[in-house]
């Protein structure tokens, strides 16, 4: 039985191209499709149409339709995961929007405390209940937002690059627990998209390309031939070396303790990070890592003394400090200050440093983004994966002696990566800069990296062979 | 007593102190209220802060009544401080003892406000620390980007409006995804009891309430 069909779909937002044309797909009750393509293509479009949020929320289908089946005589029950885990909860505690969200779905009072129970159980969320979502991490968040929908116990979930900024063990547990799900009830259904197709071997999905607006059905064969490629690309491991003890120095951090709410998440005795490299952190999801970056940036109070070129960060002004040392925020639409593309790169322009990304530098970087022609556009109705190219070009230009990335690859595509990385190393031996980057994705990074840290156990620490 | 009565009840106090200008009962109404802050255990430094912020807007009203007013007025000048204090302490009494998803469950299930109402004002109560962090935050990405965004730039409070406005799309489309449709009927994991004993509370009170504004000077 087809779970979903959809039929020479068309849909365009207000005066735009058309990002879905003519677009057939046909789901059937209890498989697992995986939709991938680059970022900007219209995955996530495409997912929020069939969960019937486009057009109500903006756009219109000019043409075509999608079918969604009944089951048992009541339509088809959605369940929908979305690529930013802070924007999905109406409510202040996991606990709540879970009681909220089973009140909507009409659950028996007396049955909630059970379903609570089950789907906590079932994401590992249990000692989160009770806490609040903005203390949360994002792996965490994105571990209560499972646990909601599958609470709702849909016949159909929806996933919206869920694991953008998930690292690898949240990846790899949330996967298993998918398969587990689908495989608790006949007729359970997963729609997932995902750039990055690794891990995806054990729910054995059917694999759909996403190009030029439409949607291509892969073989059984095909796509398997895709998931071990994206795992093999994926399981590549790091050769940096540790850096040696007489490379000089940028920032040091001395007795340093760093909390989130009342929670201690990190204790550096000492630690250096080295000028005019760049370092690579690492470490599981809510060990904090973007943390140390709000702590380095004077966003968050912290224990015992960073020095910035041997002075106390606490002693430079805010407005100096920041613009020596910037942030590459894990949200995107933070770092914009403007509307349009256009006016984000004026803005930018006015206090250039960056002498790699000027005039027909710039065009040409704009074209390799997949941004060229786009000025005008408003910079929130960029798809995720170009909103995060146009974050990080804006702080390229600008070219601190410092500069902080926290997820900057999350949500790009294989090709866009290359890009990226390529941009960032020129920008960097150009200036020069130091940079610290903090990324789940691992693909190809040792090209791109000179040193590793990795934060374990409240521990900071440089991993690598000796020198 | 049930939230929606106690939200009540501190309105009908603040319309009849509003309506009229008793000295003594107003300072009744505030030591009663807090008493009750007391009884409620809210904490002393909450209580200290209410007090002393309250106290600049309540200066500013006593010196211009009682010494620029054409009549001098002293005694309303007490009154019209009174009544400041009335109105935040009897304030507090609701907002420090309930939480605001307390007095939203209470709304919906005994007042029967409709839900999209209820959660709505939920949703964006739950977003303000949310401005106040995005605000800090928009300040700092313009020193990144070399520009000074001062507490009164038009280009900070446009961002956060901005954001706001985009916070609340995606928190529309978040709450449809959890289930939320408007006007369906929920179920309530918790029921706010609306007892008798609330409502006798609730009346004594307001019976008591005129006894005190017809009574005292």
């Amino acid at each position: 039985m087809e779970a979903i069909s959809i039929e020479q779909l068309s849909f365009q937002f207000e005066h735009q191209h058309p990002i879905i044309s003519k677009l057939d797909m046909t789901v059937t009750a209890g498989e697992v499709a995986l939709i991938t393509g680059p970022s900007g293509c219209g995955k996530s479009t495409l997912l929020r149409l069939i969960a019937g949020l486009l057009p109500k929320y903006g756009g219109q289908v000019t043409a075509g339709q999608i079918r969604r089946a009944t089951i048992d005589r009541h339509p088809l029950r959605m369940g929908m995961l979305f690529q930013d885990p802070a924007m999905q909860f109406a409510m202040d505690t996991p606990r709540h929007e879970l009681e909220f969200t089973l009140e909507n779905c009409q659950v028996a009072p007396t049955q909630i405390p059970a379903r609570i129970q089950e789907a906590s159980n079932f994401c590992q969320i249990s000692d989160l209940l009770d806490q609040s979502i903005t203390t949360l991490s994002g792996g965490q968040q994105q571990r209560v937002a499972l646990a909601v929908v599958v609470a709702m116990h849909p016949d159909l979930l929806l996933l919206d690059e869920p694991f953008a900024a998930i690292d690898e063990a949240n990846r790899q547990f949330l996967i298993k627990q998918l398969g587990q799900w689908r495989a608790a009830q006949p007729g359970r259904t997963i729609i997932i998209t995902d750039h990055d197709c690794h891990g995806y071997a054990a729910l054995n999905p059917h694999v759909f390309q996403f190009t030029a607006g439409q949607l291509v059905a892969l073989s059984l064969f095909q796509g398997k031939a895709i998931i071990s490629r994206a795992d093999d690309a994926a399981s590549a491991p790091l050769h940096v070396p540790v850096p040696p003890t007489t490379a000089p120095t940028i920032i040091q951090l001395n007795h340093v303790n760093i909390g989130r709410g009342k929670r201690k998440l990190i204790t550096i005795p000492d630690l250096a990070i080295m000028k005019n490299k760049i370092t690579l952190l690492t470490g599981a999801n809510g060990t904090g890592k973007s943390t140390f970056f709000k702590a380095l940036t004077r966003l968050i109070p912290y224990q015992g003394e960073i020095d910035y070129r041997q002075k106390d960060i606490q002693k430079i002004s805010p407005g100096k400090y920041h613009y020596q040392v910037g942030l590459v925020f894990q949200q995107a639409n933070e770092q914009f200050l403007n509307v349009t593309v256009g006016e984000e790169l004026t803005l930018s322009a006015r206090h250039q440093r960056q002498p790699l990304l000027t005039n027909d530098h710039l065009t040409e970087v704009l074209r390799d983004f997949g941004l060229a022609g786009m000025e005008d556009r408003v910079v929130y109705s960029l798809s995720g994966g170009q909103r995060k190219k146009l974050q990080l070009l804006v702080m390229l230009m600008i070219g601190h002696p410092v500069l902080l990335l926290d997820e900057p690859f999350a949500g790009l595509d294989r090709d866009s990566l290359s890009t990226v990385f390529n941009l960032i190393k020129r920008c960097q031996q150009s200036l020069p800069q130091t940079i610290l980057i903090i990324s789940h994705q691992l693909t190809g990074l040792d090209q791109l990296v000179d040193y590793h840290l990795h934060l374990n156990d409240e521990k900071l620490t440089y991993e690598g062979v000796q020198a | 007593m049930n939230p929606s009565l106690k939200l009540f009840l501190v309105l009908i106090i603040a319309l009849e102190v509003t309506f009229t200008s008793y000295l003594y009962s107003n300072i009744v109404i505030i030591i009663l209220a807090l008493a009750y802050l007391i009884y409620r255990r809210v904490r002393w430094q909450r209580l200290a802060w209410l007090v002393i912020i309250t106290l600049v807007p309540a200066i500013a009203i006593f010196v211009t009544i009682a010494f620029f007013s054409p009549g001098h007025n002293v005694y309303f000048a007490w009154v019209l401080v009174s009544r400041l204090y009335v109105y935040v302490m009897t304030g507090s009494a609701v907002s420090c003892t309930t939480s605001a998803l307390q007095l939203v469950r209470s709304l919906e299930q005994n007042c029967h406000l409709p839900s999209k109402f209820a959660y709505g004002i939920l949703a964006a109560l739950n977003l303000f620390p949310r401005i106040a962090q995005e605000v800090r935050l928009i300040r700092i990405a313009g020193q990144m980007r070399g520009i000074t965004l001062h507490w009164w730039s038009p280009r900070l409070y446009f961002k956060a409006i901005l954001a706001a406005s985009q916070w609340a799309d995606q928190m529309a489309q978040a709450m449809e995804s959890h289930g939320f449709v408007e006007g369906q009927t929920r179920t309530s994991a918790h029921r706010v009891p609306l007892t008798r004993r609330d409502w006798t509370t609730f009346f004594i009170l307001v019976v008591v309430l005129q006894l005190l504004i017809i009574a005292l000077p």
